[in-house]
């Protein structure tokens, strides 16, 4: 195998959960009011279905071939050629998405504290760093997110502390009143991030106990829907019907924190909190994008071709938009049903396809 | 100001090269040819995006593709 390292269930849950809380949790509050208004806390609940789904079909997946990712099995599943096209569009996907979230990352930097500093140098430093820890292999990787992720969820709850007096629970209501079509039509862009954890394909060949696998992926997706559901009823009760007019509305709500003309300017801490988060989930994608190449062009080796990559990874950064608004518009449209064929309708037919030859295997031709 | 992005491009794909030609072994000849051609690929997309920042990309590619249904989505 590549991949000499291992992770423990826990690792991956502790890896999985900023993968998709990360980039959420700044620009849910604003996708999701956007179609369900009061009703937003909601949506996170209705879209966790698809990580549920996502991480089922990546372990059923799992069960038929043990010890590969997404890009070896496609080719046992569909032959070689199909295959190989399959594994390419998939690592295409994943590639592009990086750099659109890598892009993300540097906009709101840029935006919102280090105003002077050029958009590629923020882009370029986090991608330098990120490569220095898929370098280090998976272990590596998990290890350092086990010390961000608590860091993470102690500001994270500071934040959440600090916004409990200036709440207005009246902003709830009335909670469904047009039944729960708003808050599903809500959870649609949502419901596609959670899918990202169909990337659990290219960790769970490197679990230390594989039957601890399931469970720590679904108790992981349990924990970015409550965290999701938080956020958005926080942002819901701060700011009321115009929380989906801001573009990162829990960065507004951070700046609106003061207490005693004394504790101000806490929004600083949301930016730790993302720069923790980002840096995880870039170094996941990142390290998919690796090990995928890796394994599609059946290299013995991952790391000579960490640093070409992330070198792609950077250009495909600044090419993937021409601003933020553009970039947010993508995420919202197009870019949903694009993650969607990749993420939950090829794995699915994969599945379907593993299932079949496997009740009717093929005769060996000796 | 263009050449001297252009310049700095080149210069990291030669810190790049020099790091990591000698960590591969002498035998890994598809690591080898994986490295040099992903490493002038990529020195010539960053080329051609820094004379060109504005060229159609990924992006627009997938929204063409995908944007009959991305249109359901708009409000």
């Amino acid at each position: 195998m590549i991949e000499k390292g291992k992770i423990s269930g826990l690792q991956m849950a502790i890896l999985l959960y900023p993968t998709v809380v990360a980039t959420a949790l700044l620009i849910l509050p604003a996708t999701t009011g956007q179609f369900a208004k009061q009703d937003m806390w909601l949506s996170p609940i209705w879209a966790s279905l698809f990580g549920y789904l996502a991480v089922m079909i990546a372990y059923r997946l799992h069960h038929y071939f043990p010890q590969e990712t997404f890009v070896q099995y496609s080719e046992k599943i569909v032959g070689k050629f199909p295959g190989k096209l399959l594994g390419f569009g998939f690592l295409f996907f994943i590639l592009h998405t990086n750099g659109m979230v890598l892009r993300d990352y540097g906009e709101f930097v840029t935006g919102n504290f280090l105003k002077q500093t050029p958009l590629i140098v923020m882009i370029m430093s986090m991608a330098f760093v990120c490569a220095l820890a898929v370098r280090g292999g998976l272990e590596v990787i998990a290890r350092s997110s086990q010390i961000f992720l608590p860091v993470f969820i102690v500001l994270f709850f500071l934040i959440i502390l600090l916004l409990i007096p200036a709440l207005n629970p009246k902003n709830m209501f009335p909670v469904m009143d047009e039944g729960i079509t708003r808050s599903i039509r809500g959870a649609f862009v949502p419901s596609l991030w959670f899918s990202e954890l169909f990337l659990i394909s290219f960790l769970l060949p490197y679990l230390h106990e594989k039957e601890k696998g399931l469970k720590w992926a679904v108790v992981t997706t349990a924990f970015i829907m409550i965290t999701l559901v938080t956020t958005n009823l926080f942002t819901l009760l701060l700011f009321g019907d115009i929380a989906s007019s801001f573009t990162y509305p829990v960065m507004d709500a951070a700046r609106y924190i003061s207490i005693a003309d004394f504790m101000q300017h806490v929004e600083a801490i949301v930016m730790a909190i993302w720069v923790t988060g980002m840096f995880i989930k870039i170094c996941i994608f990142y390290y998919v994008v690796v090990i995928g190449t890796a394994q599609w062009l059946r290299l013995s080796d991952y790391r000579p071709i960490v640093f070409p990559i992330g070198f792609v990874l950077v250009s495909v950064s600044m090419w993937s938009a021409s601003n933020l608004q553009e970039l947010t518009h993508f995420t919202r449209t197009s870019w949903t049903f694009y993650a969607g064929l990749f993420l939950i309708v090829i794995p699915i037919v994969l599945l379907l396809i593993a299932k079949v030859r496997h009740k009717f295997p093929k005769k060996q031709s000796h | 100001m263009k050449w001297l992005m252009v310049l700095g491009i080149v210069v990291v794909a030669i810190l790049m090269t020099l790091y990591e030609w000698p960590k591969i072994n002498k035998e890994q000849k598809r690591e080898k040819k994986a490295f040099v051609v992903l490493t002038a690929g990529s020195v010539i997309l960053a080329v051609v995006l820094v004379y060109f920042p504005a060229m159609p990309g990924p992006t627009q590619l997938v929204d063409a593709i995908f944007k009959p249904l991305g249109k359901l989505l708009e409000q």
